[in-house]
């Protein structure tokens, strides 16, 4: 009831929806990057909240030690089961002895895989994602290194494996998400008034590239640098996975799930909850436009997705308990 | 949403935003998820699709919360809580690698040096950085040191260090740019443990010089 890792990945990590009321203690949530690919792939084969394997590319190889449900979502990185290409957003089985590949990233940056009943992991403050700093969570507190055999919570899934599932998630649903892949939305920081005028207009007009030092703690920008009115010290307060902060040499870094749970930097901007899954996504050396919205549109937005999750589940586990028992 | 005391590291303010954390932890609000205390403010996150589910209005979720807030800091009045109950004592070796150039740059012993950083007892304002990292202060200034002009690559476990007018450990071997005075053999963030974090903000510590005999003895990495 398990799987082996053939070929070590790039930062393969167990993660959940990441664990909350430790920031207080300097442990941020963590969690997956991308939370609605995350949902999305749990849902797809029955489960509610479990941990899912969040895939970067170069991505590992994984031989299936038993048959099981699993499912894809989140970045196409060109999946393929027994070299036979594997579609997204949808469940389907998988045979004992197969092996799962990786080609080569179509779109997006990092790939959910969900597995019927969840993933066998370490929990670590009310959560099963890994915290590589603490070295607690997931698997072992680390990422998953060749030969490293994760099982299955589930028992034996021997039902009709060679039947197509019918339910899945429409391209539409996915592209409310993702698209237009490179506007992201923001709302003004604590420290925005803080910008001087050229500034404030350059963070909507100007490109912005993620930089090679981009990781789960944050994404390293460059464009046209940006300054303050004037120096300012700030002094050390809390910051959050979104906060655009004003490095001192004019650069950007919006963090994400891994940040630290306090900063020094001036925030100036946030991006809002509904759209870091689509920033989660994209990968260095692609460029991103920022637009300012209201607060009330950016509670609006998280609503909205929010919104569009428990439909997905509804769907999904009523579709699953409707097969299943048939 | 962050509320702001002003932006001043001194004791009163620190008491400020802790007795404002204590109300908001006392407090039953829905939707309500953790605060982050910092020297000066405190952030408190919330799940806005909860705020608007059970305050269901037009307003937007995080004027919901401002108005909470505002009813506690209202409550707050004069009644900050100052804790000045236990004393937390962390025991340290001072045999840090920067002590002879922390000394010299003031012009004093390092016998002084170590008199100097354990006679006051120190306020944890904050914990962040990394996990269970505590930024305690403030420093006497005969001893107050601005950080290292390039950081180290790799600070150990357990090293104490100075940096401006704040001292603190590093709970965990990383990069770090801070003075290197000595090296406690407490565990201040163990994994394991159900609290694993040492301290908290708000909490009095004070060092005590132990020797290399004590400190083997009591190495708990």
């Amino acid at each position: 009831m398990s799987i082996k890792i053939i070929k070590q990945g790039v930062m393969c990590t167990l993660q959940d929806a990441g664990r909350q009321g430790f920031r207080n203690i300097g442990i941020s949530p963590g969690g997956a990057m991308d939370i609605f690919a995350m949902h999305v792939s749990n849902f797809l084969v029955g489960n509610n909240e479990a941990a899912v394997l969040e895939i970067n590319f170069p991505a590992p190889e994984i031989l299936f030690l038993q048959n099981v449900l699993i499912s894809l979502t989140g970045a196409d990185l060109s999946a393929t089961v027994n070299n036979i290409t594997a579609s997204l957003w949808r469940p389907f089985f998988v045979k004992k002895d197969s092996v799962l590949k990786f080609k080569q990233p179509v779109f997006g940056s990092k790939t959910y895989m969900a597995v019927h009943g969840g993933w066998q992991s370490d929990k670590w403050l009310g959560s099963y994602s890994t915290h590589t700093k603490v070295m607690a969570g997931g698997h072992l507190g680390r990422p998953l290194q060749k030969d490293d055999v994760v099982g299955f919570k589930a028992k034996d899934f021997s039902l009709a494996e060679d039947k197509i599932l019918p339910w899945h998630i429409s391209k539409n649903e996915t592209d409310k998400i993702y698209l237009p892949s490179n506007t992201i939305r923001c709302i003004a920081g604590v420290e925005w008034e803080l910008l001087n005028e050229l500034s404030k207009e350059n963070l909507e007009k100007a490109d912005f590239s993620i930089t090679n030092q981009s990781d789960r703690m944050g994404y390293r920008l460059s464009g046209e640098p940006l300054s303050l009115l004037q120096p300012t010290e700030i002094i050390s307060s809390a910051v959050d996975a979104g906060t655009v902060q004003l490095l001192p040499d004019g650069n950007l870094i919006v963090l994400m799930a891994d940040h630290q749970t306090t900063g020094g930097y001036p925030r100036i901007a946030s991006v809002i909850k509904a759209d870091l899954p689509k920033l989660s996504q994209l990968s260095p050396g692609q460029t991103i436009n920022f637009i300012l919205i209201g607060l009330n549109e950016a509670e609006a937005a998280l609503i909205s997705m929010m919104q569009t999750l428990t439909e997905i589940k509804t769907g999904c586990h009523l579709n699953f308990e409707k097969y299943f028992q048939a | 949403m962050l509320v702001s005391f002003g932006n001043i590291i001194d004791k009163t303010t620190n008491e400020k935003v802790i007795a404002l954390q204590r109300a908001f932890a006392e407090s039953f609000f829905r939707g309500f998820a953790e605060t982050v205390p910092a020297y000066s403010s405190l952030a408190i996150f919330y799940d806005a699709v909860a705020v608007k589910k059970y305050n269901p209005s037009v307003r937007p979720a995080f004027d919901v919360v401002k108005e909470h807030t505002e009813k506690l800091i209202a409550c707050l009045g004069d009644n900050v809580i100052q804790n000045e109950g236990t004393v937390i004592t962390v025991p340290v070796y001072y045999n840090g690698d920067d002590m002879d150039e922390v000394a010299k740059q003031h012009e004093i012993t390092i016998e002084k040096l170590v008199d100097i950083h354990t006679e006051k007892t120190y306020r944890v304002f904050m914990i962040g950085f990394q996990p269970g990292f505590a930024y305690m202060g403030k420093l006497d200034e005969r001893i107050a040191t601005p950080r290292k002009s390039s950081p180290r690559t790799q600070v150990p476990a357990g090293s104490v260090g100075i940096a401006g007018f704040q001292t603190g450990i590093y709970p965990f071997s990383s990069p770090g740019g801070w003075q290197l005075l000595g090296q406690t053999p407490l565990k201040i963030f163990d994994k394991e443990k159900m609290n694993p974090c040492f301290f908290k903000a708000g909490d009095n510590v004070k060092f005590i010089s132990i020797s290399k005999e004590e400190f083997e003895k009591q190495n708990e990495y």
